[in-house]
């Protein structure tokens, strides 16, 4: 199957270079082959009675966290906000 | 035997009946780092500083006469996707070269509750995603009984350190075999717990679905210890399991009179390699002799598990790893051009190429038109070799297996080929894709071998059973031995 490195790669917001294209073409060519080898199966795919989920009560709760704390691994801060590129004309 | 050597039971009790510190523990093994760490390349950050406080700490609370935890004053490694508040946490990515977690993850909480020293974080493969420690962007840890191998992965640092005695145990992640095979490798025991046992709040996802914390140790016993330390219900992680658990380690008795162990074809055929078999099988003959009973049994899907392992992975992975985008933490790129290609250089300047293999493929089974050819697939094999497993621990107590189908291969051996990378993974993938529990423990080998790890798969929340089954083959054995370093 023909697999359409760069299509995939935008999608996941990557850039391959023109020199690392060939070689990430073939190998996830193989890989793709690799997995081609599952059989077809009707079933249909319901929730798994293994692994039930109890989710909490929805209830709105203090954060342990302060804004200093969190922004403190941002490569970009100023005056408390994150810093990005602009993103509207 | 050196103070290092000795295992956490008994350097445990040698703190109760205080004949060692925490303090002067910490510091042996401190200076067993500093002997070795440069052959063995174990640790991505050391914390000597915080470890000795930390150690002066219990040794003053044990002076007041305090009830202590068993893993109390033990200096244990933990690997490097596992939140450390305040101590860096990379997951070997240049992405996260700089991140200081603000918070512990859960089974930290447990383990600084329960007095444990952390000596720092362990290596492993980028995110999570290898079989070898050869895709950490710091450095390639070496297997301590040949340091031209690879010590397996992706927790090769963890199951490195502990073989190596640079810690006394570690904690490590598994999500298609990340514990199991790299102490299988390194001669070390490796438990991976049941889905939903030990909490993930605070472990930088891979596959959510399928991720697990656990433990690497020398003996079954230590384990057994460290599991019952970090397993139990966690309000922080809506997968983690209501229940109660048993002291894993006081309840070990080294009794398999009557244990129904099963053999299954599917994972002694083509691929796995003589000496390995042979390991295994004499392994199980050792627990027959003993009073188990051994049952052929098949589980047919287990040809697909890999498939399925390998669509899931990556589809939570891409998924996962979106969050990596250069605003809020870790790694920006410096020059760019906007916020799309700010987020494009800063990806694929952050991670590697195994990382980026795994986005694509998880990118492309998700996407549009490919969706029920390859993930829903997936996830209906997942469902058949789950209901495989269900089917057969009907019959039997355990499952015996190899846990990888060869010993350690050199460094560089298969880092240009991912499938013959990925297919060391064939013989704990499955685990994984059912949600159960399965532990790695050292094979008898000649001293010419490298290790070998006997793989015993459980049913769900049966870890007591695997612990116990591991713990009767490590008494006939004798289990793990020091490598020269």
């Amino acid at each position: 199957m023909d697999i359409d490195i760069r299509h995939i790669a935008k999608l996941a917001r990557l850039e391959i270079a023109d020199s690392e294209l060939a070689q990430f073409e073939q190998q996830m060519k193989n890989i793709v082959g690799m997995v081609e080898n599952m059989p077809d199966i009707s079933d249909e795919l319901k929730p798994d009675p293994n692994t039930p989920m109890r989710l909490r009560e929805d209830k709105a709760q203090a954060n342990k966290f302060t804004r200093e704390e969190l922004m403190k691994n941002a490569p970009s801060v100023k005056a408390g906000c994150l810093v990005v590129p602009k993103t509207v004309e | 035997m050196a103070i290092y050597e000795k295992s956490a039971a008994e350097l445990s009790a040698m703190l109760d009946k205080k004949e060692i510190s925490s303090a002067e523990l910490t510091k042996e093994i401190f200076s067993r780092i500093n002997a070795v760490e440069d052959k063995v390349c174990a640790y991505v950050t050391l914390d000597e500083e915080n470890a000795l406080a930390q150690a002066a700490e219990i040794d003053r609370r044990r002076a007041a006469g305090e009830k202590l935890s068993p893993i109390a004053g033990l200096p244990i490694g933990i690997k490097d996707n596992i939140s450390t508040k305040g101590l860096r946490t990379t997951c070997s990515s240049r992405m996260l070269e700089n991140y200081v977690p603000p918070f512990d993850a859960s089974v930290m909480t447990k383990l600084r509750g329960a007095g444990a020293v952390i000596t720092g974080k362990l290596n492993m493969d980028e995110f999570a995603m290898g079989s070898s420690t050869e895709t950490s962007y710091f450095k390639k840890t070496r297997n301590p009984f040949d340091t031209e191998r690879i010590p397996g992965g992706s927790s090769g640092g963890s199951a490195a350190a502990v073989a190596a005695c640079e810690a006394v145990m570690a904690l490590g992640s598994d999500t298609g075999g990340s514990i199991r095979q790299p102490a299988s490798y390194c001669g070390t025991v490796g438990l991976k717990p049941t889905y939903g046992a030990v909490s993930r709040y605070g472990l930088v996802a891979f596959a959510s679905s399928l991720d697990q914390i656990g433990p690497i140790a020398r003996t079954v016993e230590d384990a057994a210890m460290l599991l019952s330390v970090i397993c139990g219900h966690d309000k922080m992680d809506a997968t983690s399991a209501y229940r109660e658990y048993p002291d894993f380690a006081a309840q070990l008795n080294g009794n398999v009179s009557g244990l129904k162990i099963g053999i299954p074809d599917e994972y002694f055929g083509e691929g796995i390699d003589d000496e390995v078999r042979d390991a295994v099988m004499n392994a199980a003959a050792e627990l027959e002799k003993n009073g188990a009973v051994l049952k052929r049994i098949s589980l047919p899907s287990t040809d697909y598990a890999l498939s399925s392992y390998y669509i899931i992975s990556s589809a939570e992975a891409s998924s996962n790893l979106a969050r990596f985008d250069g605003v809020k933490y870790g790694y920006r790129a410096e020059e760019y051009d906007g916020l799309v290609d700010m987020y494009e250089k800063t990806r694929s300047q952050g991670f590697g190429a195994e990382v980026k293999r795994r986005i694509m493929l998880g990118t492309f089974v998700l996407s549009s038109g490919f969706f029920d050819a390859y993930y829903k697939k997936a996830k209906l094999l997942q469902r058949r070799i789950s209901a495989e497993f269900t089917e057969a621990f009907k019959d039997v107590d355990v499952i015996a297996a190899p846990t990888v189908p060869s010993t350690a291969f050199k460094i560089g051996e298969n880092m240009d080929d991912p499938l013959k990378m990925y297919a060391t993974d064939i013989c704990t993938v499955t685990v994984n894709i059912a949600g159960l529990p399965a532990i790695s423990v050292p094979c008898a080998r000649k001293s010419s071998q490298l290790p070998i790890g006997l793989q015993l798969i459980g049913g769900r929340f049966a870890e007591q059973t695997l612990l116990n089954t591991a713990y009767a083959y490590e008494k006939i054995i004798g289990g793990y031995c020091l490598p020269e370093l």
